[in-house]
């Protein structure tokens, strides 16, 4: 019973961790779950779309010679006995073999991910710092009407297509100036044209987010009082407002990982880029289903670990939240948001 | 020099006329058609490298194993073969075997091979080396089926010295000496065979005049020239080395890219130019090379055990009712021609049915209408109580099947499109579940319509009960000599047409281009493009 103890003991933590953690390995089993019972119900055969993608029109039909190319890639065997071995497999970190090309998918994927995860976390970084000068810009803006002005300028990013603003961009900046490769995933200098493009759509849901936050906050009361004090603008929007807004902006980040994983797949195609996203449309197409699973697992287990550290950090950032963990016997009162943090 | 592809249109896709086109375009003043060379006057440029950009990843480099066409472009450069074809006039003419002879029936082939060839890794070119490719290609089977079907019958290979072998089959098998001008069996290093089938494909070792240099997956591929190359075959421009040191292929999948990167000079040359995109070329500042896939064109393959496709009268309507002109204009290349057999024109073989294959709207009303069909109020022909309709499959060009869609529903014939992926469409072909197939099927022999049609090719296409054309198809593989084999190739392509078991639509033409300063690519007899003779010019 001394676990069940100490179990007892770090009751405040755990219960705050645990349900966490299950529920990102729920949502873990259950992509793959839908994933193999997607790519199941697809009509077709994926051995014949690998051939295709190979051999082009001297793809055998030979019956023989399917089986045998069924057997080697895992796809023999009862649906149960598929859905089973490939989720052992999975844990053991086994992806499989990509059938189009022949090579491993766990290969494929550590190839690929640094190159997607450079565009995406600068086109994060991008949108959020675009996103926060837009916010302040638009909560300085007097008069009203230039104030709204700044306001419609962020959506415009998630209204225009990605893949025109990708080719307008290949055509001015490279075509034209020559200032970045329109292609390639060679050095920091290929990532600035894809990461920029996904940045807008990136930055406008942040900013959508991010200025109703900010604008709620400005006419909270915590800082009129703080603006009573005779506190200057920088800090009253540095230390209150921003503090108290950021708090949703980190909510979606989560989602944005999600949007980012289909963006990846149209930037990466525009700006011939290796990457997540083209592996991913690459073998759709191909109906190559080891990489299908292989990329939809990763994307997923990344979404779920961002999500669940996500909802971590919200015990250390909400004081609210932090308190309620660290309180261990005789919780102590809670300190609540918009109590002077200065 | 005017630009070539001012000329019209007939004269280009010719197969003759397309490597004149390269001659007149590498600046020669002869018009032998023979030569690629570049002209005297063009002075080398002190920069011999050049960017070509290439629209996806080639996945596998070994030409023995991809038949896709983006990665048999890059593999030729890499590898030579036992003999070259003359894309003009079909001609085999010798390149890695300085000498080469078949028996009466076809069943050996004696070649002798040329001194002094080395792979790039310094390994000599012997008769042991070939043996041991061509037991590698039956060995990887289905990883190599256009190369195992060059192969077909393939019983060992006898060494009796170090330049010379005969390779034997254990049933006629004509089509190999045309197979062994291709890359599918071009000759590779003793290294690259003894290796694994996916180790191949990412590195490859032969005896080309470049090297490959790097491959990076999804993003290039570069190649190098090879110092003292001088084994190409009597068909090449030059001889030694080749005039290009290095050559990058980025691989960008965008077609705008492409097409914006040439104009803006980022490319040099450009893999597959859209048909749309044809007139932004074709100005002094670019040249465009263009060559008609040889082999079946874009046709409707026809299962005669399903629907109404069993109907000659049915079948020989729809061949009647399409107006192949029409067709290319809309959905073809300016650079190419309507099909007028069930051979492409740049087929060694082909022979102009273009009587056969007119559009005769009249001529299928008649057909149908002897046939017991009448017109019915929706314009569509009917016979007790059933309507004349077809529905063919298919997983690419969707654009010429509309066109003719189109064309049908205008003479009484309503046509369905039923557009899969391509494994579906490889699907329906095992499953034997289509009325039409809608496709092409690039081949460099005519045995091409043996491998489409008989009864004992492994994934035949179209299925056919007609034991005249089933002699006819076995009997043009077991015939040594080229006159007779013609004649029989002949009676092929007229029985096929006119039994309208294919029904051709549209040439299918390989389209690139490059900044004028580029000259000299030429295609070898598959349409696939060779680099040799390749130049910066100042």
């Amino acid at each position: 019973m001394r676990s069940a103890g100490r179990l007892h003991r770090a009751g405040p933590l755990v219960r705050f961790v645990a349900p966490k953690v299950l529920q990102c390995l729920f949502v873990v089993w259950a992509t793959y779950t839908v994933t193999f019972l997607l790519i199941h119900a697809l009509p077709g055969d994926p051995v014949l779309a690998a051939l295709a993608v190979r051999a082009g029109d001297a793809a055998t039909t030979d019956p023989a010679v399917l089986d045998a190319l069924r057997a080697q890639y895992g796809l023999d065997g009862s649906l149960v006995h598929q859905y089973v071995a490939h989720f052992v497999a999975l844990f053991r970190g086994d992806l499989g073999v990509s059938m189009a090309t022949g090579y491993e998918v766990s290969d494929m994927v550590a190839r690929a991910l640094p190159r997607t995860a450079a565009v995406a976390v600068l086109a994060l970084v991008l949108g959020f710092v675009g996103a926060l000068g837009f916010t302040i810009a638009a909560y300085l803006a007097r008069p009203r009407w230039l104030r709204s002005a700044v306001s419609q300028i962020p959506p415009l990013g998630i209204a225009i297509p990605a893949f025109l603003t990708g080719v307008v961009l290949i055509s001015l900046l490279s075509f034209q100036l020559g200032w970045f490769p329109a292609s390639g995933a060679d050095g920091f200098a290929s990532t600035v044209m894809p990461a920029v493009t996904l940045s807008l759509p990136t930055g406008a849901i942040f900013y959508q987010v991010f200025s109703a936050a900010v604008f709620e906050a400005g006419d909270a009361g915590f800082v009129r009082t703080a603006q009573a004090k005779g506190l200057s603008q920088p800090v009253v929007i540095g230390r209150h407002i921003l503090r108290n807004a950021v708090l949703p902006s980190i909510t979606i980040i989560g989602l944005q990982i999600g949007y980012l994983a289909g963006g990846t797949a149209v930037v990466e195609t525009v700006f011939s880029r290796d990457g997540i996203g083209r592996i991913t449309v690459d073998a759709v197409l191909a109906r190559d289903i080891n990489v299908v699973t292989g990329v939809v697992m990763v994307v997923a287990a990344i979404y779920a670990v961002t999500t669940l550290v996500v909802d971590l950090l919200y015990g250390v950032l909400d004081p609210r939240i932090r308190t309620r963990v660290a309180a261990t016997r005789a919780p102590r009162p809670v300190v609540l948001e918009g109590a002077d943090p200065a | 020099m005017t630009n070539p592809f001012r000329l019209s249109r007939r004269h280009l896709v010719a197969p003759a006329a397309v490597l004149a086109a390269a001659t007149a375009l590498a600046g020669c003043s002869s018009s032998s058609g023979t030569e690629a060379t570049v002209s005297a006057s063009s002075t080398p440029a002190a920069a011999q490298d050049v960017v070509f950009a290439i629209k996806e990843d080639p996945t596998c480099l070994d030409p023995q194993q991809t038949s896709m066409t983006t990665s048999l472009n890059i593999g030729r450069q890499l590898t030579d073969s036992l003999l070259d074809q003359d894309p003009a006039t079909g001609d085999i003419v010798p390149w890695l075997a300085s000498d080469w002879s078949v028996n009466d029936d076809a069943t050996a082939y004696t070649f002798t091979l040329r001194d002094g060839v080395t792979f790039s890794d310094g390994t000599p070119l012997t008769s042991e080396v070939v043996a041991e490719n061509f037991d590698a290609i039956m060995a990887l089977g289905s990883s190599a089926s256009l190369a195992s079907a060059y192969l077909a019958g393939y019983t060992g290979t006898d060494v009796t010295s170090e330049t010379e072998f005969t390779v034997n089959f254990s049933a006629p098998n004509v089509q190999f000496a045309q197979g062994a001008t291709t890359m599918s069996l071009g000759i590779l290093s003793a290294d690259t065979v003894a290796a694994s089938a996916e180790d191949r494909c990412q590195s490859v070792v032969g005896t080309g005049p470049f090297v490959l240099d790097s491959y990076t997956v999804n993003d290039s591929v570069k190649i190098v020239k090879r110092d003292g190359y001088d084994w190409g075959s009597e068909l090449r421009g030059h001889t030694g080395e080749a005039y290009l040191d290095s050559v990058t292929f980025p691989i960008i999948t965008e077609a705008s890219v492409r097409t914006g990167g040439l104009e803006s000079g980022e490319y040099d040359l450009i893999q597959d130019v859209p048909y749309i995109d044809e007139s932004r070329f074709s100005g002094d500042a670019f040249h465009l090379y263009a060559a008609a896939n040889p082999g079946v064109p874009n046709s409707f393959v026809i299962n005669t055990t399903h629907g109404l496709m069993g109907d000659e009268a049915v079948r020989q309507a729809i061949t009647k009712s399409l107006d192949r002109d029409q067709i290319n204009v809309l959905t073809g290349s300016a650079s190419g021609q309507a099909p007028t057999s069930v051979l492409t024109s740049s087929t060694p073989g082909y022979t102009d049915l273009g009587d056969t294959l007119a559009y005769d709207p009249e001529g299928a009303a008649a057909l149908l209408e002897a046939d017991g069909w009448t017109l019915g109020s929706d314009g569509i022909y009917q016979k007790d109580g059933q309507t004349l309709t077809f529905t063919v499959t298919a997983f690419y060009a969707q654009d010429v099947l509309e066109a003719a869609q189109m064309q049908l529903a205008d003479n009484g014939i309503d046509m369905q499109i039923n557009m899969v992926s391509a494994g579906d469409f490889f699907g329906a072909i095992a499953s034997g579940d289509y009325d039409a197939l809608g496709a092409g099927l690039t081949r460099t022999d005519p045995d091409v319509l043996r491998v489409l049609l008989s009864v004992d090719s492994a994934s035949r296409w179209g299925i056919v009960d007609d034991p005249e054309l089933e002699s006819l198809l076995q009997e043009q593989a077991a015939t040594v000599d080229t006159d007779a084999r013609q004649a029989i190739v002949d009676q092929i392509q007229q029985l096929v047409a006119e039994k309208a078991y294919v029904i051709p639509a549209l040439e299918t033409v390989q389209l690139h281009a490059s900044s004028a300063n580029v000259e000299g690519l030429t295609f070898d007899s598959a349409a696939r493009i060779n680099l040799y003779d390749a130049m910066v010019v100042g």
